[in-house]
């Protein structure tokens, strides 16, 4: 089953075209990484997906469901607020400045949106949240506020908070970008374990090595277009395009 | 020493008048500054035009000129024009111009949090008055009690203005004493007033701050 369906997305920052026609397909349980210089648009891409842009043009399909498509007249149509909401939680996002909430604690933080959004009682939802921070290894910190954490602990955390709204999907934009060499390691297991409980996944990425070992497909994306995807042997191993070609060497 | 005790009694009365203009001015204006900033950063601009305008106005004339207006220009206006007992015009003239003050505090907090928290409430799924009350608006008042402790100590001055009213406050009934009898301890006393009040605050705003330090940003 698609779990996430794009057609010809054009997104434009006034007269800049930053996306110039995005078709994309996500399978169930697939993990695809979006590579490509910076500024190609590979952000705007992932943000399109749960309006936090708006598109210009296309169709954006969420689980078979329609947040967004051309009406007869070629305008972009949005379907109702109420209803792009609730189609985008279940979305989870995990962005690269971690953006945790800093006048909550851990637990505070991943509590919050489930109890808000989805009014979950918290004596139901303590449990969860607390079995999430044990599966991203920061049951101890459950009590501290996000300024004691160190970035990977504070990403890990977003990851919880993302984790505890159940999504079905799961966007990274580069989640190790904002981090000190030695803590991104932290962050790419627990992103390797959600992979191998087959969530899906669309990671936005720098790091070549897990790209390739933990996608399924790798999308390379240049100035607001889909230039080459593949399988990571075909991309890494054998790059059928210039441009990627030419990227892959420059990440050496 | 008698004489201070017998000067005590009006410059008590005094006091009360002082206090009620200071409490009744914040109670109000705080949340209608509140209101007024959400208002100011409305997407509908017809709306944050019309509010950013009275901010204009209210902050660049003299509180004393409201003070005036709204006890002696109101009643003229033609048909809304009503004429309010002193302490009630002195009240509005305060909260109006003080909401204004205090809208572009909060507005200023509320644009000093970043976009991130915007979109990480978003995507979680919060609606936009969630986002505000359990997201932005408790950071925002960590942010804004240094600001809000000063316009709230100047208020605290502020209203001696009344005595343009020919209200009894703290300064005008020190003013009357000191000119009956030619004595200048009312104005000491006063001056021990406000210093008290100030005092107070200042701690209660220190202990404000000493809670919310329990984050760090
Ligand atoms: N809010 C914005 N307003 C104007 N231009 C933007 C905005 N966001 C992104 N852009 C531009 O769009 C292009 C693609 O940006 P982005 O999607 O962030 O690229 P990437 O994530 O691949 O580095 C860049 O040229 C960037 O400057
Ligand atoms: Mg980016």
């Amino acid at each position: 089953m698609n779990m996430l369906r794009l057609k010809n997305i054009h997104k434009r920052f006034n007269h800049l075209e930053v996306l110039k026609g995005i078709s994309l397909e996500v399978a169930q349980g697939e993990v695809v990484a979006i590579i490509g210089p910076s500024g190609s648009g590979k952000s705007t891409l992932l943000r399109c997906l749960n309006r936090l842009e708006i598109i210009d043009q296309g169709t954006i399909e969420i689980e078979g469901e329609i947040l967004a498509t051309e009406d007869t007249e070629g305008k972009c149509q949005y379907v109702s607020e109420q209803k792009a909401r609730e189609i985008c939680f279940k979305m989870g996002m995990v962005f690269q400045q971690f953006n945790l909430f800093p006048h909550m604690t851990v637990i505070d933080n991943i509590i919050e949106a489930p109890m808000l959004v989805k009014g979950i009682k918290k004596e139901l939802i303590i449990p969860e949240a607390e079995e999430l921070l044990k599966k991203v290894g920061l049951f101890e910190k459950k009590n501290s506020y996000p300024s004691r954490l160190s970035g990977g602990q504070k990403q890990r955390v977003a990851i919880a908070r993302a984790l505890a709204m159940k999504p079905d999907i799961m966007l990274f934009d580069e989640p190790t970008s904002a981090l000190d060499p030695e803590l991104t390691g932290e962050v790419l297991k627990a992103m390797r374990q959600l992979a191998l409980e087959h969530m899906t996944m669309i990671v936005v990425t720098h790091e070549m090595a897990f790209a390739r070992e933990v996608a399924q497909r790798v999308i390379f994306m240049d100035n607001g277009d889909i230039v080459e995807e593949g399988t990571p042997e075909q991309i890494f191993n054998s790059p059928e395009q210039p441009r990627t070609q030419a990227f892959l060497k420059s990440m050496l | 020493m008698e004489k201070i005790i017998t000067m005590m009694g009006p410059m008590l009365d005094g006091v009360n008048v002082t206090l009620q203009m200071f409490f009744i001015t914040l109670v109000l204006s705080l949340p209608l500054g509140l209101l007024l900033s959400l208002a100011r950063i409305s997407k509908y601009k017809p709306i944050s035009l019309l509010v950013e305008t009275y901010i204009w106005l209210m902050r660049g004339t003299p509180l004393m000129l409201q003070l005036l207006f709204v006890y002696y220009a109101l009643p003229l206006v033609p048909y809304i024009g009503i004429k309010l007992p002193d302490f009630s015009a002195a009240i509005l003239a305060f909260v109006l111009n003080y909401a204004a003050y205090f809208a572009e505090i909060f507005r200023g907090g509320i644009q000093s949090i970043e976009r991130g928290q915007y979109e990480a409430s978003k995507v979680l799924g919060m609606t936009y008055v969630q986002t505000m009350r359990r997201i932005i608006l408790p950071q925002v008042l960590k942010r804004v009690v240094p600001p809000i402790s000063n316009e709230t100590i100047t208020l605290v001055k502020d209203t001696s203005l009344i005595y343009v009213l020919a209200m009894n406050d703290l300064l005008r009934t020190a003013r009357t004493i000191v000119q009956r009898e030619f004595d200048m301890t009312p104005f000491v006393i006063a001056a021990v007033f406000y210093l008290a009040m100030t005092l107070v605050l200042t701690w209660i705003f220190n202990k404000l701050e000493e809670r919310y330090a329990a984050y760090d940003e």
